[in-house]
């Protein structure tokens, strides 16, 4: 018989997120919609010759939209029979970890997608492929940190039974120091700053991703018990 | 007895403060040093000595006319003016008798008078370029530093001027809102560790609502500052950016109160999120302006009201200040607090 290990269980459960959502292919596909349209609406907004302003303004709040849409999605773990069972089986610390894995890659993937269509759409003159690259690495780190906020505020206004619109009311005003934060990097690179320079921004985003991580999986137990 | 007695303290501390704050009249100071016909440039064409008006704020100088002073200093530097008249007590115009060639542009005027003290205005003249000779000197006159006559005031800071008294608002208004949210933080973490006990999640969500109170008067405080002193209601400023945003934040609380019914359910997905509020308090007000430009003072390597600009008189009023609206506020909160353990009395009645 194979022993379980809580690194096996989170392993599992990431695959787990993965598989039912490859399943279930409308909802990522949905999500790869929404990101496009998005994009395609500021390009209309915005018009092909915008400013790096305009360019870099547009990028976050679309990110930030998508990423809000990304956990939007109510999951069936989260209903009160199967959490019932799930608790018996294994730990939500193992559990948030694995969901915030799935959604930081879900959402580093839509980053990816998000800038090469902005290149395409919005164009890319304001910027050369090592700056692409430089604000392409700070749309992960901003991925990643929505994530690990995001998937906790989708569990409380999930377990708070009041679906997205919760999460919109909680998440926006505490995502705001991450958008704060990834702005002045973006707009640091594309007016032309040395990456070096601005890296900091980068360290700033990890120390609030492992902030916010930790805090999570500390007190995310707490949302299971009844 | 001790219960009455902190709180009757606490509005004696209070109206104290404020009573200073509206009442105590401010220093004086140095509003400008004119150039009143632009003579700057033609000083070295006929060698007359063009005439400055120097304007004062709240000075004496019609009284004991003949004692002023007056000098511009730069980089050790420092040559005394001829006073040419004493207008009336905030105006004189001086003599500007500088030698052919000066080592430096910019000069701070200083003035010296008996009741007064002795005024700073930073970069009061500024010259151009071609007056400019490094190695240029002249016998040093003899200058005494003067200590003002004057009682007791607040002092004079360009720019800020009468609306400093509002340091005696603003600033404790938003350690009042700290001190409550901070208790808010506790009680959440008590709420986790011990989820049976209610008292503690009555004490959350009593300090946050008063809290947030102290929140938006910092909020409104602070933007009669910026207007003031900036010249709009808001700016894009780090620092404002997180004061109105933990403002939100902590809405989103009382938000996701209303959102849930089961009691025991509320009380500890509001602690959980309680906590993540505090977090972000921290972060948006205390490290994140410290990393970025902010005009605000004390953030972003702008000196703020720190040790050399919060002088004696200041202190004697703003201590007491951050004392009293700190008990005002931990009052208001045990009054919310016990309003809410007695509806909790009344629900429970058969």
């Amino acid at each position: 018989m194979r022993q379980h290990t809580p690194w096996s269980r989170y392993r599992f459960l990431t695959a787990h997120a993965f598989r039912m959502e490859w399943r279930e292919k409308h909802g990522l596909a949905g999500l790869f919609l929404f990101a496009l349209a998005s994009v395609y609406a500021c390009y209309q907004v915005a018009g092909g010759r915008a400013s790096s302003e305009t360019w870099n303004a547009l990028a976050w709040v679309v990110l930030m939209f998508s990423a809000f849409n990304a956990v939007a999605k109510p999951w069936p773990e989260d209903s009160d029979a199967m959490r019932q069972y799930l608790k018996t089986t294994l730990r939500p610390s193992e559990w948030i970890l694995a969901r915030m894995t799935f959604y930081a890659t879900v959402l580093s993937i839509l980053s990816v997608l998000i800038f090469l269509s902005f290149t395409v759409f919005l164009g890319s003159v304001h910027f050369n492929a090592s700056q692409g690259l430089a604000f392409l690495l700070g749309l992960e780190c901003t991925a990643i940190a929505f994530a690990a906020l995001l998937s906790v505020l989708s569990a409380i206004a999930s377990r708070a039974g009041a679906g997205f619109g919760l999460t919109a009311v909680l998440g926006l005003p505490l995502i705001i120091p991450i958008i704060l934060i990834s702005t002045r990097y973006g707009t640091d690179i594309l007016k032309g700053i040395l990456w070096i320079d601005t890296a900091h921004h980068l360290l700033f985003l990890g120390a609030l991703t492992g902030g916010i991580g930790a805090l999570g999986f500390i007190l995310f137990p707490y949302l299971w018990r009844d | 007895m001790i219960n009455t007695l902190w709180k009757a303290l606490g509005i004696l501390i209070l109206v104290y403060a404020m009573t200073m704050t509206m009442l105590v009249p401010l220093g004086p100071g140095l509003l400008e040093f004119q150039d009143v016909n632009r003579v700057i440039p033609s000083i070295l064409e006929d060698r007359s000595v063009p005439e400055f008006q120097v304007i004062g704020f709240g000075t004496h100088w019609n009284q004991q006319p003949d004692s002023l002073q007056v000098f511009v200093q730069s980089k050790g530097q420092l040559a005394a003016l001829e006073v040419i008249r004493v207008d009336d007590a905030t105006h004189a115009t001086v003599g500007l008798t500088l030698p052919y060639s000066l080592p430096a542009k910019s000069w701070n005027v200083l003035i010296n008078h008996p009741i007064d003290g002795t005024l700073l205005l930073e970069n009061g003249l500024f010259l151009s370029d071609r007056f400019i000779d490094a190695k240029a000197t002249w016998p040093a006159p003899s200058f005494v530093e003067h200590t003002s006559q004057l009682g007791f005031h607040f002092p004079y800071q360009p720019r800020i001027v009468e609306t400093i008294r509002n340091l005696m608002l603003h600033v404790p208004l938003w350690f009042t809102m700290f001190l409550l949210m901070g208790i808010g933080f506790v009680a959440s973490i008590k709420q986790l560790s011990n989820p049976r006990d209610q008292l503690n999640d009555d004490r959350a969500v009593a300090s946050v609502q008063v809290g947030i109170w102290f929140g938006i008067l910092g909020l409104l405080t602070g933007s009669l500052w910026a207007r003031f002193t900036w010249g709009a209601w808001w700016v894009d400023d780090p620092q404002l950016n997180g004061a109105l945003v933990s403002v939100l934040v902590y809405s989103g609380y009382l938000v996701l109160r209303q959102a849930v019914d089961d009691e025991r359910l509320r009380a500890r997905l509001a602690a959980v999120y309680n906590l993540f509020a505090f977090v972000i308090l921290v972060i948006l007000l205390m490290v994140l302006p410290r990393f970025s430009e902010s005009l605000h003072p004390g953030k972003g390597g702008n000196p703020g009201f720190n040790s050399y600009d919060l002088d004696s008189a200041l202190r004697a009023v703003f201590y007491p200040a951050v004392i009293g609206w700190m008990l005002l506020g931990t009052w208001m909160y045990l009054v919310t607090l016990r309003m809410k353990r007695v509806n909790r009395q009344i629900e429970l009645l058969p």
